[in-house]
């Protein structure tokens, strides 16, 4: 699994369809994210985004096509044998651990890291209070990024809307994945938090070596964001390429501003 | 007003209680606890009164059993929690009744178990309900202190995770499959060496032990004392052992009372007793 077969593109959808009963949700969206790139996702309300989400994190199976991580199939994995194989993803509603800590939020998904022996926890052994040491520095070297170190204490249902969905971020980081996917990380921000969200991810993507896919519905933001983005709408892929060639794109135009939606 | 005898009972109380705690802490509803602690004081029950019955048991026997117990409630509980676990809420709760009711009905009609009137004579390891104290109240503070210990590490952590958003918890990569597993099955071990210790105690055993009822009251042990922490099922599992007892002067009555305790409880105390502010509270005070 480290080393990718070599040519393959990190991720690639071919011919992906989900249908909900009578809903065609997605129909045979086909593209490839190449590693590194920071990649936007964007449509009308409903056309399919976050269940595309669904299926990168392996919540929905497709109902055909097939999806390719580092050339090899994804099909039929549990969704936590796609963040062990380094995917992992914010949800738009999200769903933190309320209940749990904002530390713990983050320690609970630094699997990566080593744990230690079931006995040093058993007994407490200076072994084990060492280790959770150096979690808890990592996590809150984490929450540092993110500008939540000094709510490390609260619990994460009592937070702020936008530090809540910074914690989203943070405890997916945590998973240490070479692939986030953000649905909508700038919802219910104002748009000096969206610019500062935006220059964040930036840097994470650097620090963290990261691919990253975002869905967002503020365009402007994810075209200085983005070097390619896709648009779907009413579950079709119908424009793929660089936010120049998305802005002059008809179809795009079309779905965003014509119609009688 | 408590006697020994009662204590022994309160003690036995909260060891169940903390068996349907610990599944409940990974956000699962399982009722299947009394299945397995039949199936603990039924093994005791027959392994004890092989051949000629003595009247006395060594403690080492016991401790045999429970090890044996242990071992076999635990295979059981994988067995069974694999295709069981998949279910969600009430639909969990419903099939490990159904196990309870398929583990009494095989008790009852198995040739060896002694039907309905059950086996009698299981040999007494101590003499003194003191000594019956002093061992489960050992049992009690070894099981308490392995929750603690849970409730530290990893694994708690990731129980209380799942008990939040078991999908995002799958999405963080928690093995979420595995470790309600672990809960079920250390439920399950627990509730078997509780029944052993039991067996011993009670001197006879029948499939009655582990009915329905059981189910009913261990649960609400967990809903009176609080399902935050592992101290919360074993007050509730105190406290509700001995209500009936205590209330025994006023009669009939006392099931009614029992009952309003059972329902109002939660209408005051939703939380239960031990609720995570009182926790903080207490841990302020320590030195
Ligand atoms: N589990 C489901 N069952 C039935 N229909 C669903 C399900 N999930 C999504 N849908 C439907 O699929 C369509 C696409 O939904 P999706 O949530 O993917 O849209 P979206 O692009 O994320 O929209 P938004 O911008 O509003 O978040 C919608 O019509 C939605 O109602
Ligand atoms: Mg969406």
């Amino acid at each position: 699994m480290n080393n990718p077969s070599s040519g393959a593109p990190l991720l690639e959808l071919r011919q992906i369809s989900r249908r909900f009963g009578g809903l065609q949700a997605l129909s045979e969206v086909s593209f490839q994210v190449e590693a590194g790139e920071i990649f936007g996702l964007i449509g009308p309300n409903g056309a399919g985004k976050t269940t595309l989400f669904n299926l990168l994190s392996g919540v929905t199976p497709a109902s055909s096509g097939s999806i390719h991580w580092r050339g090899q199939s994804l099909q039929g994995l549990s969704p936590d044998r796609h963040n062990r194989l380094g995917i992992a993803r914010t949800f738009q509603n999200l769903r933190l651990f309320n209940g749990l800590s904002v530390l713990e939020n983050v320690l609970l998904a630094l699997h990566r890291q080593p744990q230690g022996h079931g006995l040093d926890a058993l007994f407490n052994s200076p072994r084990f209070r060492r280790r959770q040491h150096e979690l808890q520095q990592r996590a809150l070297h984490l929450l540092d990024e993110l500008g939540l170190a000094d709510q490390a204490d609260r619990q994460a249902g009592g937070l702020a809307y936008g530090d809540r969905r910074r914690l989203e971020i943070a405890r997916a980081l945590a998973t240490a994945p070479a692939l986030l996917l953000l649905d909508e990380p700038a919802a219910g921000m104002n748009p000096r938090e969206k610019e500062q969200l935006c220059e964040l991810l930036a840097q994470l993507r650097q620090r963290h070596q990261l691919t990253l896919v975002v869905i967002e519905h503020h365009v402007p933001l994810l075209m200085q964001l983005c070097q390619r983005l896709a648009v779907l709408d009413f579950g079709r892929l119908i424009a793929l390429g660089t936010p120049e060639q998305i802005q002059a794109d008809p179809r795009v135009i079309e779905a965003y501003l014509g119609g009688s939606r | 007003m408590i006697d020994n005898g009662l204590l022994v009972q309160m003690i036995l109380g909260a060891l169940l209680g903390l068996s349907v705690y610990l599944p409940m802490a990974a956000g699962q509803l399982s009722l299947a606890t009394p299945a397995f602690y039949a199936v603990g004081g039924t093994l005791a029950a027959l392994l004890s009164t092989q051949g000629d019955t003595p009247s006395a048991i060594s403690l080492g026997a016991v401790l045999g059993e429970m090890l044996l117990a242990a071992g076999l409630t635990a295979a059981l509980a994988l067995l069974v929690g694999l295709p069981v676990l998949r279910l969600r809420g009430i639909y969990l709760a419903i099939s490990t009744i159904a196990l309870v009711e398929i583990v009494r009905v095989a008790i009852l009609n198995l040739p060896f178990t002694g039907g309905a009137t059950g086996i009698f004579g299981i040999p007494q390891p101590f003499q003194q309900p003191l000594g019956y104290v002093l061992f489960s109240g050992s049992l009690l503070a070894l099981a308490g202190w392995l929750c603690q210990r849970l409730e530290a590490s990893r694994l708690g952590r990731s129980m209380a995770a799942i008990r939040d958003d078991e999908l995002a918890s799958r999405c963080m990569g928690i093995h979420t499959t595995r470790v309600k597993l672990t809960a079920f099955v250390a439920s399950a071990m627990l509730a078997g060496v509780t029944g052993v210790v039991a067996a011993h105690y009670l001197n006879t055993w029948n499939a009655r032990q582990g009915s329905f009822d059981v189910a009913i009251t261990t649960l609400a042990f967990v809903i009176l004392g609080g399902s935050r922490s592992w101290l919360g099922p074993v007050i509730g599992g105190l406290l509700l052992t001995a209500l009936p007892e205590l209330l025994r002067p006023v009669g009939d009555l006392r099931l009614v009372l029992f009952g309003l305790v059972i329902l109002l409880g939660p209408v005051f105390f939703p939380q239960g007793l031990i609720t995570p502010a009182l926790l903080e509270r207490l841990g302020r005070w320590k030195p």
